[in-house]
Order: C-alpha cells, then sequence, then structure tokens
C-alpha cells in the first residue's frame, strides 16, 4: 500500500493545473483578503480635519483624530478642497470645527461639522460614533458631572478577531472542501470511465486499501495547503493564531476527510468525470457563499440560516475557528461536532453501500 | 490427460429477463491457448469477466487452477493476469512506475525490465501511456497482465483496432507467452487471429457455445470443406450442368464478371470439378479449403468481417 501511497502522491504533484488549482486558488484569495483586509492596520479611511478653532477641546479633537489608528489623515486647505476630495472619492470625510468652538461663551459655535461620503457607511458609523464618544465627555466635564452609567467590554477571546483572520480560516475550509469534495468525485469517476477500477479489482489488492491509499495521499496535498495558506495570513498579513496549531491541523484534516467522502458520494452517483464535476461544484458553491467562509452566518436570514447551518462546512469552519483563533475547546459547542460526525457516518455508509470499483 | 487450468460448469449470467451467457460448459488445458469466439454481444466479455471475478454469476460452477471462484477468489488473483478490453492505465505514471505498482499488489512478481524489453517497450519506460501507439499500448497491457508471472492469462480482443502489422507483433508476443508454459484465455471476433494462434475454441453466438474444440477438427466438421474458385469466360451451359451435377450450386457471391465459386463436400467431387474446369482453360483458379469463418458463418448464418470492429460484450 505504501507504494501506492507513493505514486498517487506522484500523480497528484505531475497533474499541475489540478495541483495549481488546488493551491492557486485559495492562495489568490488569501492574498486579495490580505490586502484588502490584513496587516497591522485597522484604519476604516481617509479623513480631513479642518481646525479653526484654537481652543483646548479643538484641539484635543484634533489631536485625537490625528493620533488615532482609525483614520488616516489627509491635510486640506480649505473646506471646499476637502469636499473635492470627498467627491473624488480621496477620502471620506471632512470633520470641520469652526472657528472659537470649545470656547464656553454664549456666541461661540456649538457644533463641528461633518461632511460624509452616503456611500462609505462603515466609515460614517465609525465616525460619528468617535465624535459622539468625544463630546459627550466634554458635555460631562463641562457640566461638571460624573457619568453613572457605562459599558464595560468584555471580550470572549484574550484577542481581537479581525475580519482578515476571520476569512482566514474560512480560506482553509474553501480550500479543502473544492479540493476534496472535486478531486475525489472526479478521479474515481474518471477512473471508472478508464477501467481502472475495473482493472485493479482483477489483482489481489483489497478495494479498502485502494480507497485508504487514495485518501491519505490526499490529505497529504491538504496539509501543503492548510500550510500555505496559514503561512501567507500569519506571515504576510499578520493573522495572529492565538489556538493550537495542530489542533487547527487536526480539524484541518477531519474537515478534509468529510469533503472526500463527500466526494466518493457524488463518484458513486456519476456516470463519467463531466457530471462528476457539476455535481461536485452544485455540493460545493452554495457552501462556499453561504456556510460562512466569508462573513458569519449569523447575518443570514432567519430561514436560510436554519438550512444553512446543518451543511457541513458550517459546523466544521464554527470549529475550526474555535480552535484556531479562540484557543477554545472545540467540543464547548458539542452540536457542531454532532453534525460534522452525522455528516461522516451518512457519506460513509452510503459511499460503502454506493461506491463500487465494478461494474456489479 | 492435460491438467485442466479452467473448467466451467452451466455458467450462465441473467440481467432481468436477458440472457447474457446461457448455461455454457467447456474447460482449458495447461499450456493451450483457448478462444472465445464471436461477434459483438455474444457473451465473450461477459464470460471472461465473471471468470475473472468483476461479474456474479447467475447460476453455475466455475474452477480456476483447481480454486472455486467463490471460496478462493483472492488466491486465484495471485495466479491469473488480466487485460481488459479497452482498459486505460494511469495517465500520469510512467510505462515502469505502472508496473512496479502492480507488482507491489502481488506477493510475487517478475523483472520489470527484463518485461519491457520482451516487448520492445524498455527505452519507453520513462514515457507515459497516453504517449505511446495503439500497438505499443496494447502490447504494454499484455505485458501489464504478466507482472506477477501468472499460470493463467485472460486477453479480451487484444488485437482490436490495430493495424494489421501491429496485429502480427500482437500475435508473436502472444505465441512467446504460450511457449512459456501458460495458458491463454483469448477473446476476438477475428477468425484468422484464432485460426493462427488457438488450439481450441469455442464459437459463441447470443450467449450460448455453438460449438467447443480443437480448431483443425472443427473446421473439418464444416459441411463444404473445399472451396474452388475461378473466372473465364468460356463457362458454357454444358460447363455449368456438369459442375452442377457433380458440386452443387454455383455461386457468384460478389457478383463479378465472369467470376464463378464452388462450395464443395468430398475430395472426390472436388478432383472432379477440377478436371472440368481445368478443361477450359480459366484466367484464374484457386482452390482452398475451409476456414474458421467459413465453419462461423455455417453456425451462426452471420459474417464477421474484420471492418465491423466495436468492443462490447
Amino acid at each position: 500500500m505504501l507504494k501506492l501511497i507513493q505514486l498517487n502522491l506522484k500523480m497528484l504533484f505531475r497533474q499541475r493545473q489540478s495541483l495549481f488549482w488546488s493551491l492557486a486558488f485559495p492562495i489568490m484569495f488569501t492574498l486579495i483578503f490580505g490586502f484588502f483586509f490584513g496587516g497591522e492596520e485597522t484604519s476604516v479611511g481617509t479623513i480631513s480635519v479642518i481646525n479653526k478653532s484654537e481652543t483646548k477641546l479643538a484641539n484635543r479633537i484634533e489631536t485625537t483624530l490625528t493620533d488615532s489608528d482609525v483614520f488616516k489623515i489627509r491635510e486640506t486647505e480649505n473646506i471646499e478642497e476637502a469636499e473635492g476630495l470627498i467627491e473624488t472619492n480621496d477620502i471620506v470625510s471632512v470633520i470641520y470645527i469652526p472657528e472659537d468652538f470649545g470656547a464656553l461663551s454664549p456666541e461661540s459655535p456649538k457644533e463641528i461639522d461633518v461632511y460624509l461620503d452616503p456611500g462609505n457607511l462603515t466609515s460614517n458609523q465609525v465616525i460619528t460614533a468617535f465624535l459622539g464618544n468625544m463630546l459627550t465627555g466634554a458635555n460631562f466635564k463641562v457640566q461638571n458631572v460624573e457619568p453613572i452609567f457605562s459599558i464595560n467590554e468584555v471580550s470572549s477571546t484574550s484577542n481581537e478577531l479581525t475580519y482578515f483572520e476571520f476569512v482566514l480560516v474560512g480560506l482553509i475550509g474553501l480550500a479543502l472542501m473544492n479540493s476534496s469534495v472535486q478531486g475525489i468525485a472526479i478521479t474515481m469517476s474518471k477512473y471508472r470511465e478508464d477501467q481502472i477500477l475495473k482493472r485493479l479489482v482483477t489483482t489481489p489488492i483489497k478495494p479498502w486499501r485502494f480507497v485508504f491509499a487514495e485518501v491519505l495521499s490526499r490529505l497529504v496535498v491538504n496539509i501543503i495547503q492548510i500550510t500555505v495558506i496559514l503561512a501567507i495570513g500569519v506571515y504576510g498579513f499578520g493573522a495572529n493564531i492565538t489556538g493550537s496549531l495542530w489542533l487547527t491541523v487536526v480539524f484541518a484534516l477531519i474537515s478534509a476527510f468529510l469533503f472526500q467522502l463527500l466526494g466518493f458520494v457524488v463518484a458513486s452517483f456519476s456516470k463519467n468525470a463531466d457530471a462528476a464535476q457539476g455535481m461536485s461544484m452544485t455540493i460545493t458553491i452554495p457552501m462556499m457563499f453561504l456556510a460562512g467562509v466569508f462573513f458569519p452566518i449569523d447575518q443570514l436570514p432567519e430561514w436560510l440560516l436554519s438550512v444553512v447551518e446543518w451543511l457541513p462546512l458550517a459546523p466544521l469552519l464554527r470549529m475550526l475557528r474555535a480552535v484556531m483563533l479562540e484557543a477554545k475547546s472545540p467540543f464547548l459547542d458539542p452540536i457542531n461536532m454532532i453534525i460534522v460526525i452525522t455528516w461522516i457516518v451518512v457519506a460513509a455508509a452510503i459511499s460503502i453501500y454506493r461506491f463500487k470499483l465494478t461494474d456489479e | 490427460m492435460a491438467k485442466k487450468v479452467l473448467e466451467i460448469k452451466n455458467l450462465t449470467k441473467k440481467y432481468g429477463k436477458f440472457i447474457a451467457v446461457d448455461q455454457i460448459n467447456f474447460s482449458v488445458d495447461q499450456g493451450e491457448v483457448f478462444g472465445l469466439l464471436g461477434e459483438n454481444g455474444a457473451g465473450k466479455t461477459t464470460t471472461l469477466e465473471m471468470i475473472e471475478g468483476l461479474r456474479k454469476p447467475t447460476s453455475g460452477e466455475i474452477q480456476v487452477l483447481g480454486l472455486s471462484i467463490n471460496k478462493d477468489l483472492s488466491e486465484i488473483k495471485e495466479k491469473i493476469g488480466v487485460q481488459l478490453q479497452s482498459s486505460a492505465y494511469y495517465s500520469h505514471l510512467k510505462l515502469y512506475e505502472i508496473l512496479e505498482l502492480f507488482g507491489s499488489f502481488y506477493e510475487k512478481h517478475v523483472d520489470i525490465d527484463e518485461l519491457l524489453r520482451s516487448v520492445d517497450l524498455f527505452e519507453k519506460k520513462n514515457s507515459y501511456v497516453g504517449k505511446l501507439s495503439g500497438g505499443q499500448q496494447q502490447r504494454f497491457s499484455i505485458i501489464a497482465s504478466l507482472i506477477n508471472d501468472p499460470d493463467l492469462v485472460f486477453l479480451d480482443e487484444p488485437t482490436t483496432g490495430l493495424d494489421p502489422v501491429a496485429r502480427r507483433n500482437l500475435w508473436e508476443i502472444i505465441v512467446k507467452i504460450k511457449k512459456q508454459g501458460k495458458s491463454i484465455i483469448l477473446t476476438t471476433h477475428y477468425m484468422e487471429e484464432a485460426e493462427k494462434l488457438c488450439d481450441r475454441i469455442a464459437i459463441m453466438d447470443n450467449g450460448k457455445i455453438l460449438k467447443n474444440g480443437p480448431v483443425n477438427e472443427l473446421i473439418r466438421e464444416v459441411a463444404y470443406p473445399y472451396r474452388v474458385d475461378f473466372v473465364s469466360k468460356k463457362v458454357t451451359t454444358e460447363v455449368r450442368e456438369k459442375l452442377t451435377s457433380c458440386c452443387g450450386e454455383i455461386l457468384n457471391p460478389a457478383g463479378k464478371d465472369n467470376y464463378f465459386e464452388l462450395n464443395i463436400k468430398t475430395k472426390a467431387n472436388l478432383n472432379k470439378a477440377i478436371n472440368i474446369i481445368q478443361k477450359i482453360h480459366p484466367d484464374n483458379l484457386s482452390i482452398g479449403e475451409a476456414n474458421l469463418e467459413d465453419l462461423f458463418i455455417e453456425l451462426t448464418g452471420k459474417d464477421i468481417r474484420e471492418d465491423k470492429g466495436g468492443k462490447n460484450a
């Protein structure tokens, strides 16, 4: 069987095109998301601050905004120039602090003008919340009032998760799903079409050994996929993996194993390699967009969520994120494990019952 | 008495109401080449695949090398070599890697280089199967079935689709295998091939074996063992009457001008016919004995021509 595994690996690495896509596709996604959302930078956009006031409050607001990591600052001379920059999408907002703002005289202006780009909803929310908080604090101070009620932010994890880290786990799941479901389904269907499976049955090799060697050699490729994606995420874009790397790999391989079983299920029903490809895509594409690769599934409409959370990729990604990013036990939420085990048992049962090496 | 390497008794395969193989019986002796002949769909491949353990018989018994297919299939697989009809091999493995892989499935296997040399493929050992010509692919397919040094080799239509030179090449290989003392079961719809290679044959049609025995003996059983054909412009009514009275109907199956054909039952009648024809000084005269194709047509009423090709059970 070792020879079979060794030669299976040779074949997998010689299929340059499919190897390229099984690695290049997730790498491409990781790079795209890394460039957009990765790194230390947490900026929500570039703003311009025009401060015409010399008061302490005005200067403090200006300094806080310019020193913050939340915004990038672009210098502008006047409000007209800044408004022009919003129109050309060079900045997302202008904060105009009028002359004498912050002075306590009755004539002095009491409002800061915030010019917003209506197209940047997230930035707008952050900017108005940021300024609102600062001005509320200033109001309390002026009125000499201590706030009674406040928010105590408690994070469920030891570190703040970034969107890139969220997506990075999703991309690992996506890569494993695509390469495993499609890889097994298409290869097995092609082997059947070419009568390679039939030819193997005429030899003394036990069918389970053949299947085991196929699964094992593909898991080796999966380990390479996981390593490459993680390396790009961590070293290229500063993703913070706080959980156990070993547990991450173990759960990634459990995911790959489940998807390989689904590949065998597809191969059991497909008449040829073309049909297998179509059937695999029917299974993987909905999961790719709905099962939590790019955004949390909680954002889905309730009726859709009630379906999606039972698909194999959704609980697998939840467990992977818990293990990898939150350093939590994957067993904390047993329902995920139960769904995954159920899928494994069902897919294995269908494969054993339906997947035949010969016509009979 | 030669040792039997294969014994088939009342073997039947049904698919619903369709009977693919119908109560067939035959045996193969050690060291002989046994041919299963029949047109496409006659049941040859289904029969072979039941013997190889690829299909389950509906009923009947199969003994391979003294072992029962039902109880000792693993042991049988160690001792047989199988070349499937139109089977491909891993397209991303080189020839020697495929042989290495298949060799690893067996307890014993022969030297790979030697095997490749035996069919002039040693120079191609680092090539992929897809880069070989049709003839080379079939040669490779045959040696892949010999990797475990089998006692019994199954070759399912090994020459179908090959050009005449490649086909003759493959015949030489089959003869070589026979000379090594191995028994061979060959399916074919090429009569010439069966006549040249097989010691004994079974003619199949509609899942049944119509005739079974040594090739020469079967040919001798043909109703018209001799055939004369000639070309002449001098075939008068008198000559026609003489020929018809001694040898039966004069045929012209191809409809060619001045062409005549006679199928003759006895040697005495053959001599009479030759005497009559020689007197009119024919432009062309050929005398032949019946062959396997004549027997096949006589038995099945069907004519298998080489251009029929095609592959199936």
